[in-house]
């Protein structure tokens, strides 16, 4: 038992830690406040992500062809943690990097992965991820969207929709019915698509804080070259959770996240008085901060056993499911204590913003009920209805 | 980073929990133990010694294991799960460290030497971090020293052979030794909601004591975290166990013609305690560990959030008990055992909302000193 990092792991935060302090700067973070939706914004976000990306920064973990640095798990867990608490803003292509970009690299050929991957960690292609249909959600594998061969191509007919950064995307990782008559998860299939091909159509979707960060997309007859396939025809289901199974570093997000969030919130509460008195001398106050506190360290001693015992060759899915659900809670609660003690117009609005965004935690991705049921059945063995 | 069993703590569990299931059942050892104030028998006592679980935290050259709290973590976690009521944690635990993290002399050794063979049972107080002074005093008078007070609570007196006494001498604060069998020794049981957990009132009269060594802020501070550490491996034991049971219960009690485990508001119940138990670990191993390996901030700051999660990991023993519905209410049933033991946890040197706040003035000071010193202009 040693929950200590080995000296070459530290030597590695510390490069990493003086690349950032020399490199970010408070207009990227500042832009990172303001999110994607803002063009400026995002526009600096993507600079950043250039520069990242040509000092070998963005993608720690990828192979060294690819513009990675072959990166260990514990590199690619510090690499979480330094990146979160220098600030810097998330990636612009986050879903590309962490849910497309594992898929391409186990299912893609060798020409995808060069076409695509490092073009995608500079964000020159920015990607999105349809899955969610407007009567597919949770029960993804009855997505509709249908390609059907025709020579060379796929033709495409259906609606994708809460599809994030749709309407900016370059490139689409979509999943079709390719065998109608299969068993729902046995006739679904991945593609990497092409956004500017006749027929495809993005409206962007308001979210419920004015924002426009996601898009439904239309497929009118496209034809999609027969070479977008990724992984087996028919195979998609397979993609898509092996992909989700590969999470492991990925974990380290999570926690360096909320934990952030949290010092956040105590840095705005400083400068605070509430009823004429300090914010930071109520005793309920302190109480509250420090119950999260310690759901914020035993989040991080949780992804740190999961990322362990991957590394010891167990199943990192289950224990990815149980992270994921602590921190959608743990995220929301940060944010219900911030708003609750800031109101609206706190830290220019800041909390009131998380306070509504949080909602997102539960939902996107996998809601907690449907990580629930994963955990019932996986871990805990309980029968189904 | 390597947090995976080794294949000795793997054996060491697995030796400790056959012995358990054998020998000290919850049905065979526990419930019959549950009105004796020694929560334990010779036998039962010396077949724990003989496993060398007694002696795993005494040095090597006193006879032990020279093992560390990772291991007592493991034989904890089992004896937690058992629900076992004898005095381990007092002695081969909260004695044993008080003799190793306070730096004594004279019959030190001799004790450290009894304790791993077990012919020794010895138990340390008062411990409650907030006590300015230890209630009590020693006096010398040549080379004879007795000690006059009274400890409010110290675990296990009953079966003790010896009190560890943490009391105020000219030098600040000293570590004696006490016989429980002096006469000026009065060892009154006290009310405790875990029938599993033995707590007692201890009035020392002018009781002849041995001085063992100073007891420095620092070394008390260790000796209260390891505690804390211990209560809290023992807590987690219990909670895994108890959620073992119930998932158990729910794959077979079948209610409207399917196991009640089918249903997700039962199902998701069954999560949230697996939840909170995972939560726990991770925090209870880390402490574990930080105990010999960390800084002495580490070390605290570690054994207070496990401390602190006491409230929510009782949570663990209410859900159970509403999963087993009516089952869950009866006597007869072992799951307010559980939920007992789990509750006297939480209750353990003050209840989880002081823990919880100083948590939170601790993350308010890490990151804003100025901030946390207005609090106290
Ligand atoms: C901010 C945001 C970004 C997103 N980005 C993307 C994206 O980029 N690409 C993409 O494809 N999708 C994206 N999504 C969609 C997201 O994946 C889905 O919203 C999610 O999977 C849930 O599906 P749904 O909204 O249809 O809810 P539904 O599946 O209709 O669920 C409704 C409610 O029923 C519950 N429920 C459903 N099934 C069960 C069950 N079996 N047991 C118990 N309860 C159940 C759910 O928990 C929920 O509370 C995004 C969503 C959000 C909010």
């Amino acid at each position: 038992m040693d929950f200590s990092f080995p000296p070459e792991v530290e030597r590695f935060r510390t490069e990493l830690r003086g690349w950032l302090t020399a490199n970010l700067t408070d207009d990227t973070i500042h832009a990172a406040r303001r999110g994607t939706a803002d063009p400026h914004a995002f526009e600096t976000v993507r600079v950043w992500n250039r520069a990242l990306a040509d000092a070998g920064w963005a993608t720690v973990a990828w192979p060294p062809q690819y513009g990675g640095r072959g990166a260990t798990a514990l590199e690619q867990l510090v690499y979480a943690e330094e990146t979160i608490r220098a600030r810097a803003p998330l990636p612009v292509n986050v879903i590309g990097l962490n849910n497309i970009a594992p898929a391409i690299m186990q299912y893609g050929t060798e020409s995808q992965k060069h076409a695509l991957l490092p073009r995608m960690a500079r964000a020159d292609d920015i990607w999105c991820q349809g899955m969610s249909e407007p009567e597919a959600g949770s029960d993804l594998a009855s997505l509709r969207t249908r390609a059907v061969r025709d020579g060379d191509s796929f033709v495409v007919t259906g609606q994708k929709t809460w599809t994030s950064l749709g309407h900016h995307a370059d490139w689409c990782q979509l999943y079709v019915r390719t065998d109608p008559d299969a068993p729902k998860h046995r006739g679904i299939s991945c593609l990497v698509v092409r956004m500017d091909l006749p027929g495809i159509e993005a409206r962007p979707l308001v979210a419920l804080n004015g924002d426009a960060d996601f898009a439904e997309v239309f497929f009118d007859e496209v034809r999609v070259p027969a070479d977008a396939l990724l992984g087996p025809l028919n195979g998609g289901w397979q993609v898509a959770t092996t992909t989700l199974s590969h999470e492991r570093a990925g974990a380290a997000r999570l926690y360096a996240e909320q934990r952030l969030r949290l010092e956040e919130l105590v840095t705005d509460l400083a400068k605070t008085e509430v009823d004429g008195r300090h914010a930071l001398d109520d005793p309920v106050t302190l109480r509250r901060l420090g119950e999260l506190a310690v759901r914020v360290d035993y989040l991080e001693l949780l992804c740190k056993r999961s990322i362990s015992a991957s590394l010891a060759g167990a199943d990192g899915f289950a224990s990815a499911s149980l992270a994921k659900t602590v921190w959608g809670e743990l995220g929301q609660d940060i944010a219900a204590l911030g708003f609750d003690l800031l109101g609206a117009d706190g830290a220019d609005g800041r909390w009131a913003q998380f306070r509504l965004t949080s909602r997102a935690l539960t939902i996107a991705g996998g809601t907690t009920q449907v990580n629930k049921n994963i955990t019932a059945g996986r871990v805990l063995g309980l029968p189904r209805r | 980073m390597n947090l995976e069993p080794t294949e000795e703590q793997l054996s060491l569990r697995a030796t400790v929990r056959r012995f358990l299931q054998e020998k000290a059942s919850v049905a065979d050892h526990v419930r019959p133990l549950l009105d004796d104030p020694t929560g334990m028998t010779d036998a039962g006592w010396l077949a724990l010694a003989e496993l060398g679980t007694t002696g795993l935290l005494v040095p090597a050259d006193h006879g032990g294991a020279g093992m560390t709290m990772v291991e007592a973590g493991v034989v904890l976690d089992e004896l937690g799960a058992g629900l076992h009521p004898g005095p381990w944690l007092s002695s081969a635990v909260a004695a044993t460290r008080a003799l190793t993290r306070v730096p004594t002399a004279g019959e030190t050794g001799k004790l450290l030497a009894g304790i791993a063979d077990g012919s020794t049972i010895a138990t340390v107080g008062p411990l409650e971090p907030a006590a300015p002074r230890p209630a009590a005093t020693a006096t010398a008078d040549g080379d004879a020293v007795t000690l006059r007070g009274e400890i409010a609570q110290i675990a296990d007196a009953a079966a003790a052979d010896v009190l560890l006494v943490l009391a105020s001498d000219d030098d600040g604060t000293g570590l004696y030794a006490v016989d429980t069998s002096s006469p000026y020794v009065a060892v009154t049981p006290r009310r405790s909601i875990d029938q599993t957990r033995k707590v007692f009132r201890v009035t020392l009269h002018d009781a002849p004591a041995r001085r063992l060594g100073p007891a420095p802020a620092e070394a008390i501070q260790a000796l209260v975290d390891d505690v804390l550490v211990a209560s809290a491996a023992d807590a987690l034991g219990a909670a895994r166990a108890l959620l073992d049971l119930t998932v158990a219960h729910a794959k077979v009690r079948r209610q409207f013609g399917q196991p009640v485990g089918a249903f997700q508001a039962v199902a998701h119940l069954c999560v949230d305690m697996y939840e909170t138990v995972e939560l726990a670990r991770g925090g209870v191993l880390h402490a574990l560990w930080a105990a010999d390996a960390a800084t002495p901030a580490q070390r605290h700051r570690a054994a207070l959030r496990a401390k602190a999660f006491a409230g929510r990991l009782a949570t663990v023993g209410d859900t159970a008990i509403q999963v087993f519905g009516g089952l869950g209410y009866t006597w007869e049933h072992d799951s307010h055992l559980y939920l007992k033991r789990l509750l006297s946890w939480s209750a353990l040197l003050g209840g989880p909302d002081s823990y919880l706040r100083e948590v939170g003035s601790q993350l308010v000071h890490e990151l804003n000193p100025q901030g946390a010193d207005h609090e106290h202009q």
